[in-house]
């Protein structure tokens, strides 16, 4: 029997889960409502649209409107849901009618977590998420001098290199020690840090964010170390789960602050899933859960529910989480854990580093690889790893998040067959010397 | 910013606050640990009441608990992984044919 599926959230999941959702029940109805202007757009890619390395904000979107409607999606442009009703399988929506579903799948995102300082309502401060908004900020840009990008998150990476890169006085304030701090360790942070003072950027870490300041337009943004004129304030705080209809509607809501999910993206409701950065899935090193993963979670998640939803059977697996991150001429990359992050848990581990080469030492374009690998003391199954380098860390974290996953050991990494082709692969892989340097460790104080 | 902190509403119970805050701090300690031993910049010293609390009193008697005890408590938290999730085997199943 078709039925009819309502989606709140336009973003990778919500439009994940529509498609899913008529590639399993062609005959059913899906509406999806958004907040925005459009729906399906790369907001992951408004960075580097910013920092001129990609010429327009066209390339972003995945698909027309009109194509979308094509393909039987019928999705409410601007459009605010405003309240769940689950008991009468319905949801309020502001300034229309109620809408009725069968099967509801929340994909409500993320937002921004609040500075928690004076001056957030002040002209001038800029959350990047909506593509209409940036195009307008894009302008703005034009005529910015000082910029302060507030936290160096993996976003705040991207946009001071995207703001230096465009002759921006760049600040970046975070009270943290060093950039990617609650990710990556300071020997994979460093070489980034040294490409943002070569680049002129202006470093503040371990520095208290005060205030913003200014009358109705950011003037200057106060810190513990000083004031900072700046014309405009990037906000790149911590990612936190937008989830206020679901609380309301009495879902169940996990410590992370992310809906409960189980395998099926199927919420603590009957017929009610939930996908994206508004869950909180397991992390399969530690089986507890996490929250705040990234666009290609977020899609397979929303493509999960969706088949669900339309009447399938998909299940989601824990994640092991590669993430990578581009910052001027450097990739940063890892899975799971680094020397930090375990050590914050307090998981025990041994590790082995390496530093290596992309391609053949003589081949134009080689760059340094540096690699980390972490593992579980007397098994040596791998449970993280960090890197960084000028090419080929976003293909190393996608096979040490499957090797992480299907429980490789430092053992079968050390004389992993790996591509060798001076243009492409040089004959030591990294992540073979880091394991080999592991296991030479072992035993040693 | 006020908007979108209305439409958050706030996390609330004991588990959101044990988590959000032990997850700051044990960070912030294993910050420290690592920059001694990397000679980089340290995290920002305590200042208010709770930083003390949590890097004085719950951070060392986390520490001081063996690291599988601590896996089980965290493991008893409510959240998505106490659900239905498939758990990989590790183990090698052999030659594909």
């Amino acid at each position: 029997m078709a039925t009819r599926t309502v989606i709140v959230g336009g973003g990778a999941a919500g439009i994940g889960a529509a498609g899913a959702f008529k590639g399993a029940m062609p005959a059913g109805e899906v509406v999806v409502f958004t907040e925005f202007e459009d729906a399906a757009y790369s907001p992951c890619g408004i960075p580097y649209v910013h920092g001129k390395e990609i010429p327009s904000f066209e390339a972003l979107f995945l698909a027309s409107k009109e194509q979308y409607a094509d393909q039987g999606i019928d999705i409410r442009y601007e459009t605010a849901v405003t309240e769940l009703d689950l008991a009468a399988r319905k949801v309020r929506v502001e300034g229309r009618p109620d809408e009725a579903f069968d099967r509801l799948i929340i994909a409500t995102g993320f937002d921004y977590a609040d500075p928690g300082v004076p001056g957030t309502d002040l002209e001038g401060l800029y959350y990047i998420k909506n593509i209409r908004r940036a195009m307008e900020w894009d302008k703005v840009l034009d005529s910015v001098k000082s910029a302060v990008v507030v936290e160096a998150t993996p976003l705040g990476l991207e946009m001071v290199t995207a703001l230096a890169h465009r002759g921006i006085e760049t600040h970046v304030v975070d009270h943290r020690p060093w950039a990617l701090s609650d990710l990556a360790d300071p020997d994979i942070a460093q070489p980034v840090q040294d490409a943002w003072d070569a680049a002129g950027v202006k470093m503040h870490f371990g520095v208290r964010l005060e205030a913003f300041l200014g009358e109705g337009k950011l003037r200057a943004v106060q810190t513990a170390a000083g004031t900072i004129p700046a014309d405009l304030a990037v906000i790149c705080t911590k990612k936190v789960p937008n989830n206020a209809l679901a609380r309301a509607a009495g879902l169940a809501i996990g410590p992370t602050g992310g809906i409960i999910v189980d395998n099926r993206m199927a919420t603590s409701a009957a017929g009610v899933f939930a996908a994206g950065d508004c869950t909180e899935i397991p992390l399969g090193v530690t089986d507890v859960g996490v929250q705040g993963l990234t666009g290609s979670h977020a899609y397979s998640q929303g493509k999960v529910a969706g088949i669900n939803a339309g009447g399938g059977d998909r299940t989601y697996q824990p994640v092991y989480i590669p993430w990578g991150v581009m910052t001027g001429n450097l990739m940063v990359g890892g899975v799971s854990f680094g020397e930090t992050t375990a050590k914050a848990l307090g998981i025990p581990y041994v590790m082995g580093v390496a530093e290596g080469i992309s391609r053949a030492r003589y081949f134009p374009g080689v760059m340094k690889v540096k690699v980390k690998l972490l593992a579980e003391p007397g098994t040596l199954r791998l449970i993280g790893a960090q890197m960084i380098g000028g090419e080929g860390i976003k293909e190393r974290a996608d096979f040490l998040a499957m090797a992480v996953k299907t429980g490789i050991t430092l053992k079968d990494l050390a004389f992993m067959e790996n591509v060798y082709s001076p243009p492409i692969g040089a004959l030591n892989e990294p992540i073979a010397v880091a394991a080999q340097n592991a296991l030479n460790n072992l035993g040693k104080p | 910013m006020a908007e979108v902190r209305s439409r958050l509403g706030a996390a609330s119970g004991f588990p959101p606050w044990l988590r959000t805050n032990a997850e700051h701090y044990l960070l912030v300690d294993a910050q420290q640990r690592v920059a001694a031993s990397y000679g980089c910049d340290a995290p920002m010293p305590p200042k208010r009441a709770k930083d003390h609390f949590f890097l004085s009193v719950f951070v060392p008697v986390y520490r001081a608990l063996p690291w599988r005890l601590r896996l089980a408590v965290l493991q008893r938290m409510p959240g998505s992984h106490r659900r239905t999730w498939q758990r990989r085997a590790r183990t090698p199943l052999g030659p594909a044919v």
